[in-house]
């Protein structure tokens, strides 16, 4: 039975997970190292992989703010209108990604509530880069905040009134007591968040103009130069991008070793004979 | 310092967790919260530390309104059941905590924080653990820093939570005798919230018992062996009168 479970998994596992990828980096050096590196040179695929990473940038910092405010929100006060926001805070997770950048045409577009002001100010949003960092944003929100409400939940804010009976001020709390709290947490929730607004492309899709070169982030790269039959160039970009995927993985592994080891050397320390014999005896 | 409590009354949802308390505690006292749990002495004691606000009523601290002060301005020294300790930091900087985030006007240099540290572990007889983590302790241990920490800012008032709750009967005995010596010698203004009847008559110098959010019986062990009781606190208390 333990033979035949594992034996599923592990057919599983190799048909949908590493064969594929497999394949993206065969597809990608299938006509010699040469073309694929000639593919790095083109100007609208590097185009392409700075657009990317800007929109990363800017996403990925927004929302290790807002996920560390929300989170703080949620996990230490009892307000009106919390279960709703813990609700809200999954709905970019329920709602296909395509909604989530049609939200945004709707609100911003040229028909939009808020288009006409926008066009009198001569601001663009939506066929541009602000409109893909905003449908990012909203596509990546919950890894951070949902990586460290479990953790606030379980630690629970003892340490944090004690800080505050010692004086200490909300910032001063959140630097020296929250944050070396969860940092393994946080730095997890960043990479997770960080993978998504690499890899996303349903809500950019619908608020980008698609112009290679200008508006064109990887994942739409991809598929402008698999639809004009570029595959060679088309793997090579997706061999690029899964390479991200591989980095964030073996990244979100090595947070998860490094904060085993640390948990486990708090219990280990815990069973250690402690200083003076018998430490629960007061001298004198 | 002395405090004071006026009509104070503190719900959570629909049910009164403390109900119309009045209280006088004068300088240099050493008072015992007394009660089953539930009973609202322990919010009590976090609404005095200013970590819950109270619906209703005032506290002061002397001739200070302290009612509406957060818990960072009122600065009372606080130790908890649990010891919140900061696990990340190591036993020097958990006692150096309120020392270093104090207003860089009133903050001490490192000399003085460093000697303030080292001569509060020499206070609670537990020299040499300076770099030791708090994993590392004992909960006796743990619970000592706990008070080191809470002296180390010089608070006038000083709030244990159940200090002696997570410990064992013998370390508990012993923690007792300490602090009852440590009073003695400061005569730091003390609360203390106990279920346990045989510490709160034997440390402090006025028990109160609580019931359902009011005060059921004030006085002095004496007092309250010897007078008049409720029926509650008859039972309480197991007394035969």
């Amino acid at each position: 039975m333990r033979r035949l479970l594992i034996g599923i998994v592990l057919a599983f596992f190799t048909l949908f997970l590493a064969l594929p990828l497999i394949v993206v980096f065969q597809g990608a050096l299938a006509k010699g190292l040469g073309t694929f590196l000639i593919a790095f040179t083109d100007h609208d695929i590097l185009h392409s992989v700075q657009i990317t990473l800007l929109v990363a940038v800017i996403a990925v910092p927004a929302n290790a703010l807002f996920g560390i405010a929300a989170a703080w929100a949620i996990t230490r006060f009892r307000f009106w209108g919390r279960a709703l926001l813990l609700a809200l805070i999954d709905l970019p997770l329920w709602v296909s990604p395509v909604i989530g950048g049609l939200i945004y045409v709707l609100l911003c577009g040229r028909r939009g509530y808020l288009g006409p002001w926008l066009q009198a100010h001569d601001i663009r949003i939506i066929f541009a880069l602000p409109g893909m960092v905003l449908t990012t944003t909203f596509v990546t929100f919950p890894f951070v905040a949902r990586s460290l409400i479990p953790l606030m939940e379980a630690q629970g804010c003892e340490e944090e009134e004690a800080a505050l009976t010692l004086g200490a001020g909300g910032f001063e709390i959140l630097r020296r007591i929250t944050l070396p709290k969860i940092r393994w947490g946080f730095f997890y929730g960043l990479i997770l968040c960080n993978a998504r607004a690499m890899g996303e492309f349903g809500a950019v899709s619908v608020v980008s103009a698609k112009i290679s070169g200008m508006t064109n982030t990887m994942p739409l790269e991809i598929e402008r130069l698999y639809n004009d039959y570029l595959f060679a160039s088309a793997f090579a970009v997706a061999s690029a991008l899964s390479l991200l995927a591989l980095i964030t993985l073996s990244l979100k592994t090595l947070a998860e070793w490094e904060n085993k080891r640390q948990f486990e050397a708090g219990q280990c320390s815990l069973l250690e004979p402690t200083i003076e014999g018998n430490g629960d005896q007061l001298k004198g | 310092m002395s405090i004071e409590i006026t009509s104070l009354t503190k719900s959570f949802g629909a049910f009164p967790a403390v109900n119309d308390v009045s209280l006088k505690i004068e300088t240099g006292e050493m008072v015992a919260f007394l009660g089953p749990s539930g009973s609202g002495k322990t919010t009590l004691l976090r609404l005095i530390a200013g970590l819950e606000f109270a619906d209703k009523g005032e506290i002061f601290f002397e001739d200070e309104n302290v009612t509406m002060k957060s818990a960072n301005e009122r600065k009372a020294g606080f130790v908890f059941q649990s010891y919140a300790l900061f696990n990340h930091m190591t036993i020097f900087e958990n006692i150096a905590f309120g020392l270093r985030v104090a207003p860089r006007s009133k903050r001490l240099s490192k000399e003085k924080i460093h000697e303030r540290v080292l001569s509060l572990l020499e206070t609670i007889q537990l020299s040499g653990l300076e770099n030791r983590f708090p994993v590392q302790l004992s909960g006796g241990q743990r619970q000592r820093i706990a008070f080191a920490r809470a002296l180390a800012v010089e608070p006038k008032v000083l709030l244990l939570d159940e200090p002696f709750g997570a410990l064992d009967a013998k370390v508990r005995r012993e923690l007792r005798t300490w602090l009852g010596e440590f009073h003695e010698r400061t005569r730091l203004t003390s609360l203390f919230v106990t279920h346990d009847q045989e510490e709160a008559f034997e440390v402090a110098d006025r028990v109160v018992i609580f019931d359902k959010g009011s005060i059921q019986k004030l006085g002095t062990p004496e007092e309250i062996r010897s007078g008049v009781s409720n029926a509650f606190v008859r039972d309480f208390l197991a007394l035969d009168i």
